[in-house]
């Protein structure tokens, strides 16, 4: 940080973006799952 | 009545519909739309942080209004829909937590602090977790719909308080913003993922519903007349 303005920053931008779609499509794959053993 | 599924394709329509927007908002917020002034590049994480924050107030005040409803009506298919609201609202409140820490540590120098708005955050993820975790210890399925719906009105409490908490509180995490004190370059890309959010939420609640009614229609099966016979 450089005068109260933050740098750089990208790989926490991208962690949190990634972090959030792999939690997402893993949670919607366990759904599909779980559906087809109730089934 | 148990299962409800007047809609079999709908989830799946919501679900395409929800990743869309996610994409194309996505798209804006992370290529389009410019760094804020004192936050640079970091600030994007907002265009998932926020959706993810406003969407999982939305679904434990599913969760809420289900368990009230089941209390009433004494109908499954409500406390299916809880179950199914409870889930989803810990899946992003663990999600708003990661991403919160993420966007702390370049801000505020550290991963987490119990401040307010923190706090009664994880408060909410675990008293949410802990219902959960109850229905998984309750074989009767009534005694299970009623504690849990019980419980649920009382950790329903925390969601407002959550909600306030940067205003009551002196907390290091900022106010709500309103769309008059945000820029429209900000604002479109923050708007289509909270409707992908939205959209993706509705979508794993009505699947995750069909799921716990599907069990609770197998639990509920009066048992066999025969064995009806000797029980008697």
């Amino acid at each position: 940080m450089t005068g109260g303005y933050i740098t750089g920053g990208w790989g926490f931008v991208w962690a949190a973006y990634g972090w959030t779609a792999l939690v997402l499509t893993v949670y919607a794959v366990s759904l599909f799952v779980r559906l087809r053993k109730v089934r | 009545m148990l299962p409800n599924e007047r809609f079999p394709k709908l989830p799946y329509a919501l679900l395409a519909l929800g990743v869309l927007c996610l994409l194309a908002g996505s798209y804006l917020g992370l290529f389009v739309a410019p760094p804020e002034h004192f936050m640079g590049q970091v600030q994007r994480i907002m265009y998932v942080h926020v959706p993810t924050a406003w969407n999982d107030m939305l679904a434990f005040t599913f969760a809420f209004f289900s368990a009230v409803i089941f209390l009433f009506k004494s109908d499954f298919k409500w406390d299916a829909r809880m179950e199914a609201a409870i889930e989803v609202g810990i899946l992003f409140a663990f999600l708003l937590c990661c991403q919160g820490a993420i966007w702390a540590k370049p801000t505020w120098g550290v991963w987490w602090d119990w401040d307010p708005r923190l706090t009664t955050t994880a408060v909410l993820l675990f008293a949410f977790a802990g219902i959960l975790a109850l229905r998984r210890f309750v074989d009767d399925p009534v005694k299970r719909g009623v504690w849990s719906a019980v419980a649920t009105i009382i950790a329903y409490v925390d969601v407002p308080i959550v909600y306030f908490s940067v205003r009551w509180w002196n907390s290091l995490h900022q106010v709500q913003s309103s769309p008059s004190t945000v820029s429209s370059q900000f604002y479109l890309p923050l708007r289509l993922n909270a409707f992908g959010v939205l959209f993706l939420m509705t979508a794993f609640i009505m699947l995750r519903a069909r799921i716990a009614s599907r069990r609770l229609a197998s639990e509920l099966v009066p048992p066999p007349a025969d064995l009806a016979g000797e029980l008697a």
